[in-house]
């Protein structure tokens, strides 16, 4: 098991006062049987005048706030204690083949195998091709067990694309990252779902954090780190199983569920509406920091959600 | 068949219906099979009968020009801007029996308690996916289905408020449902309108007609809203949120908002605060109840639905989650417009109620089961294809060519759950009047429910709609056409009630002042400007084509058109020419004024300016504002461009009185309150900084000044004949100056109209909390004190000092300033609800 404070800090500062806006954060990890979290320490400036948590459609919690205030500075930090184990479907012995686990969503009367179809569909990000299932087939020949055609199809993403911060952003579409083999984390696990969807696989996006380990004989840094994302596939009966083709792996106790969807318009960290306002600028940090037994600190304010209003 | 028609004809049922020839192979609404009268039509056709061919076509023509002057349009998206396309009416009611509607009414009634019952349970626990009684694909891959509107209302909340359902009858007589409306479904304020204008065109046929009338369902509608409130039960606050006026049934939104009187509002008129939702007021935030929108699901939040939309409000959705405002119909509810769905009604019926499906729908095969997929591809010809999607056009199997057809089978296979095949309906007819010719056309019933406290009440009535031709079956409101009343015809004849002569609960006396939304305030006031322009360019292209007309008859005339042209169109280079082609080039430029809508500044450019800001608060201009109004746009519209100058000064003639008739009959009908006083406050400041640019241009920059100029400055401004009684003498620009700028007592001049001006903003709503002076009384305090302070005696010899004419173009400046400054801080102060919310964040480009 593994023990973290996950900070992540959001400031907007903007070029004219804002008077009004409403907003939406997906800050607030997910309860998970494998993934404890002590209530997050929430610090919102100017101080909203409402500020409600609720399960979304995919059961995400989501954080809806109001600030009234004229305001020019938008300053929002999360800071959760979570608890990460491994995962149930880390070493399954799972071994259908991808063209049974088809043939199983489409015909299972299971209640969980139906709603696990919503997520072969079309998403706003992903758009199933035949481009993208060109890409896949080289890891899904017929017959092949799923999850060894998965792992396969992790690591050609990983080794066959280059991480480029500087080359996407978030309106880049899927086929450019395809045809130019680059992206960040995002873009990977938009390519594997889309690979995935394409072959009529039900796939879905993970958003969260991954502890980052500093070089051997280094310190960490703080706030160095940055949200991350990945994917699951489903496994008829079984559940879902991460993947994380950035790193080439599964995902493990130093990935941290934030939340879940069919791709990341589902779960964009912060989304907000405001009159005024003009441009802005905007700073993110994020630190993941490990806990370990004997250095964990007495955290002296552990403030609940429900009770900053 | 062809027997069948072969008796049709030898058997004419009336003189009237001689030509009535419908199609044996679809059921005719007024003859049987055999061409024999239905019973139930006997006395109406007896009554047309004896009212006569001519009569008839008469009222028909009566009707439509009620239809116009009453300005009921409906809006038809693709056309160019402004472009309305008036409702059309058929003067000839469409009958039904109350047996036959009572099948529609129990069905319908049904239909609706069923689709709220599948809204609850599909934002929900959606066990009717999980059960497999309906696809996951159908539901998840449509976009009505509004991921965040789930668990939106607490249980036991109704989702579908309002139901309509287009309903077409099949050659048996039987009815079928061809579509749902559960968004915010249109029609029932044009069902009413059309009823109303009908039964004033004939009100012979109407008075004793037994048919059961509209009014008592609306009330129901009425009381529906308030009852939905959560809280000030005793006067909730509702209203009516639009897309505005560009929307096609804007029309209706104004007439239902009037009907029912609720607040006619659009999105940026509304804020969520505190987790409710307020309209902006002069008078600052006022609570809302309850909305009942006109605005699609997906665009009435930018936060949680379309981030780009401009329609809505944010926060909307959160609002209502915490029960800070009720919505009819509930956000989301468009996923059961879903076509799909109606393949798997009977069996969603018989689940959630236990009950057979009354009313079946056209038959539906949603190609998401490989079955019905096969026989959709199978049978293409015969069949309608419709995507899932929004806004896509349906495909007529039959009408497709090999490419087409090769192309929709390659989409179908692709994505087989995006689409479903109907089978086509073979609509009744019913008689219309066309050319003075009773004519079969096919048609479709929008039939309309609202819940009541124990489920749903019917309509007893419906939209009846036309198709323009039976090759086009496809009849849509999108894009317009021909309407008709439908009469459920009752056992006797009912009282006529109509709400609007009657008062809800506890009237509280009401002084329509500062809870005037601000966006209405804006445009009033520019209503007003846009007024007064209209009426300055009137009347100096009154006096320029009089001068074209001297022009015309003497090639030496005396004229000043070059000068009044810089002023009419200064963004057109004024050239020297000879005679002739002078008077033409003159005459062109002029009657582009007069006809042009692209010319910025020409009396149809005013006058769309002026048609855009009236729609916007046509709730609070009256009836016969409207009907001038549109006479106005009528006749602008009918003006050739190609008229002569006499032909086109007496058509001006025309427009002159009407524009001045509006102005008056406002100033007549509207209490004059807050609204009006923006109005006013328009129309004074575009006078007087008009009649400023006037006079800069007869005494500073005129090219040829002297005494035409003059002339026409005092006969622009209505003073000539008070000069010629005051000073019996040849023109004198002292004296005119004095008379129109600084002489308060006459109600033309200037100083006259900034002390209304500085009486009409002393009267605007004022922040409480200040005692200074606003920044529009400082401004317009500015404005008189410079006209109060100037020294006259510098101005006396205009007629030959330039140290005179310096003098006035200097003052006429520093007038101008505070003036024009005024309408900004107007904007700031009052109307700053334009600014549009934008997002954090933008994800897709």
């Amino acid at each position: 098991m593994m023990d973290y404070r996950v900070t992540h800090s959001t400031v907007y500062d903007y070029s004219g006062v804002v008077a009004l806006c409403h907003n939406e954060a997906l800050l607030l990890p997910r309860r998970l049987s494998w993934q404890r979290c002590a209530d997050s320490r929430l610090q919102i400036q100017p101080k909203p005048a409402l500020l409600e948590e609720r399960l979304d459609f995919f059961g995400n919690r989501v954080l809806y706030f109001a600030i009234q205030d004229i305001h020019q500075c938008l300053e929002v930090e999360v800071q959760t204690q979570v608890s990460v184990t491994t995962r149930p479907l880390a070493d399954t012995s799972f071994n259908k083949s991808w063209e049974e686990v088809i043939q199983a969503l489409w015909h299972d009367p299971d209640p969980e195998i139906i709603e696990a179809r919503q997520f072969v569909l079309n998403s706003p990000f992903i758009s199933r091709n035949v481009a993208l299932a060109d890409y896949a087939r080289a890891s899904f020949p017929a017959q092949r067990p799923l999850l060894d055609a998965m792992v396969d199809l992790n690591r050609r993403i990983n080794q066959e694309f280059t991480f480029d911060p500087h080359f996407t952003t978030l309106a880049t579409p899927l086929s450019e990252v395809l045809e130019s083999r680059r992206g960040v984390c995002q873009d990977f696990a938009h390519l594997a779902i889309g690979c995935l969807r394409s072959l009529g696989l039900a796939a879905r996006y993970v958003s969260g954090y991954l502890e980052t380990r500093p070089p051997p004989g280094q310190p960490r840094l703080v706030g160095a780190d940055a949200s991350h994302a990945w994917l699951a596939v489903y496994l008829p009966g079984l559940g879902w199983a991460e993947f994380d083709p950035t790193n080439d792996c599964m995902s493990g106790e130093q990935h941290i569920t934030l939340a879940w969807g069919r791709d990341y318009s589902d779960v964009a960290p912060l989304k907000g509406v405001m009159s005024g306002g003009g441009s802005h600028t905007l700073k993110v940090g994020v630190d993941v920091e490990p806990l370990a037994l004997a250095m964990r600190k007495n955290d002296e304010t552990l403030v609940a959600v429900s009770d900053v209003e | 068949m062809a027997e069948a028609q072969t008796t049709r004809t030898q058997t004419p049922v009336t003189i009237l219906t001689d030509g009535y020839r419908p199609d044996a192979a679809v059921y005719d609404e007024m003859c049987s099979v055999t061409g024999d009268l239905r019973p139930h039509w006997r006395e109406l056709v007896a009554s047309l009968e004896a009212m006569g061919m001519d009569t008839l076509q008469r009222r028909g023509d009566e009707v439509q020009r009620l239809l116009q002057e009453n300005g009921v349009t409906y809006n038809v998206y693709d056309a160019p801007r402004d472009a309305q396309r008036p409702w059309a009416v058929d003067p000839i009611p469409l009958l039904i029996t109350s047996e036959e509607w009572a099948v529609v009414e129990t069905g319908l009634e049904q239909r609706a308690r069923l689709l709220n019952l599948l809204l609850a349970d599909l934002y929900g626990p959606h066990s009717v996916i999980r059960q497999g009684l309906l696809p996951a694909e159908l539901i998840y891959a449509h976009p009505g289905f509004l991921r965040s509107c789930h668990q939106s209302l607490a249980e036991g909340q109704r989702w579908l408020i309002f139901h309509a359902v287009d309903l077409g009858r099949l050659p048996d007589g039987s009815f079928r449902v061809l579509g749902d409306r559960t968004q915010s479904p249109s029609g029932a304020g044009y069902a009413l309108e059309n009823r109303i204008i009908l039964a004033r065109a004939l009100p012979n046929l109407y008075r004793d007609a037994p048919l059961r009338r509209l009014a008592s369902f609306l009330e129901a509608e009425r009381a529906t809203l308030a009852n939905l409130a959560y809280r000030n039960h005793e006067q909730p606050h509702v209203v009516l949120l639009t897309p505005g006026p560009l929307n096609e049934s804007y029309f209706e939104h104004a007439y239902l908002a009037n009907y029912l009187s609720l607040s006619l509002v659009e999105g940026e008129d509304l804020a969520v605060r505190d987790g409710r939702v307020w309209l902006k007021t002069l008078g600052g935030l006022r609570p809302v109840d309850v909305i009942l929108r006109r605005v699609a699901d997906d665009y009435c939040d930018p936060l949680e639905l379309r981030g780009d939309s401009l329609l809505g409000t944010p926060g909307l959705l959160q609002a209502v989650r915490c029960g800070g405002v009720a919505i009819a119909n509930a956000l989301g509810s468009g996923i059961v417009e879903n076509a799909g769905l109606m393949a798997f009604l009977p069996g969603l019926c018989r689940h959630l109620l236990g009950e057979d499906l009354l009313l079946p729908s056209i038959d539906t095969w949603w190609c998401g089961t490989a079955e019905d997929c096969r026989y959709v591809l199978e049978h293409l010809d015969e069949l309608t294809i419709r995507s899932i999607l929004t806004g896509q056009e349906p495909w007529s199997g039959a009408l497709l060519d090999k490419q087409s057809k090769d192309n929709l089978i390659g989409q179908i296979e692709a994505n087989p759950h995006l689409f479903v095949g109907q089978a086509t309906v073979d609509l009744s007819t019913a008689p219309c009047l066309e050319d003075s010719q009773i004519v079969p056309r096919p048609i479709m019933l929008r039939g309309f429910a609202v819940a009541v406290e124990d489920g749903y009440r019917v309509m007893p009535g419906a939209l009846a709609r036309v198709s323009p031709g039976l090759d086009d079956l496809r009849v849509s409101v999108q894009k317009g056409g021909i309407s008709k009343d439908l009469w459920v015809l009752a056992e006797a004849p009912q009282k006529h009630v109509s709400l609007l002569r009657q008062a809800y609960g506890p009237v509280v006396a009401t002084r329509d002042g500062s809870d005037l939304p601000s966006r209405v305030a804006d445009n009033l006031y520019w209503l007003g400007r846009y007024g007064e322009r209209l009426d300055g360019t009137l009347r100096l292209l009154r006096e320029a084509l009089g001068q074209l007309l001297e022009l015309q008859e003497q090639d030496d005339a005396d004229h000043c058109l070059e000068d009044l042209l810089t002023v009419l169109s200064p963004q057109e280079e004024q050239t020297v020419l000879a005679n002739r082609s002078r008077f033409f080039n003159f005459r062109r430029q002029l009657l582009i004024l007069l006809t042009d809508q692209e010319a910025v500044g020409s009396v149809p450019h005013t006058l769309a300016g002026m048609l855009r800001t009236g729609r916007a608060v046509r709730d609070h201009l009256g009836e016969d504002s409207w009907r001038i109004l549109n006479r106005l746009h009528q006749r602008v519209q009918q003006t050739s461009p190609s008229l002569t100058a006499r032909e086109a000064r007496e058509s001006l003639e025309g427009h002159l009185t009407l524009s001045a008739a509006f102005a008056g009959l406002n100033n007549e009908t509207i209490p004059h309150h807050y609204g009006w006083l923006f109005m006013d406050i328009g129309r004074l400041l575009e006078r007087v900084l008009f009649t400023l640019d006037l006079f800069n241009l007869a005494f500073v920059s005129a090219k040829n000044p002297g005494v035409t100029l003059w002339e026409v400055v005092l006969s622009t401004t209505d003073n000539l004949t008070v000069y010629r009684r005051r000073y019996r003498s040849a023109l004198h620009p002292t004296a005119i100056v004095d008379l129109l700028l600084f002489d308060e007592g006459n109600p033309r001049s200037i100083g006259y109209q900034l002390q209304r001006l500085q009486n009409r903003i002393s009267r605007l709503p004022h922040k409480e909390s200040t005692p200074y002076r606003s920044a529009e009384e400082r401004l317009v305090l500015e404005a008189v004190s410079i006209l109060q302070l100037a020294d006259i005696e510098l101005l006396s010899a205009l007629d030959h000092s330039t140290r005179s004419i310096e003098e006035l173009a200097r003052l006429l400046e520093r007038l101008e300033q505070p003036l024009s400054a005024l309408s900004d801080a107007l904007a700031h102060s009052y109307f700053s609800h334009a600014e549009v919310p934008h997002q954090l964040i933008t994800m897709m480009s």
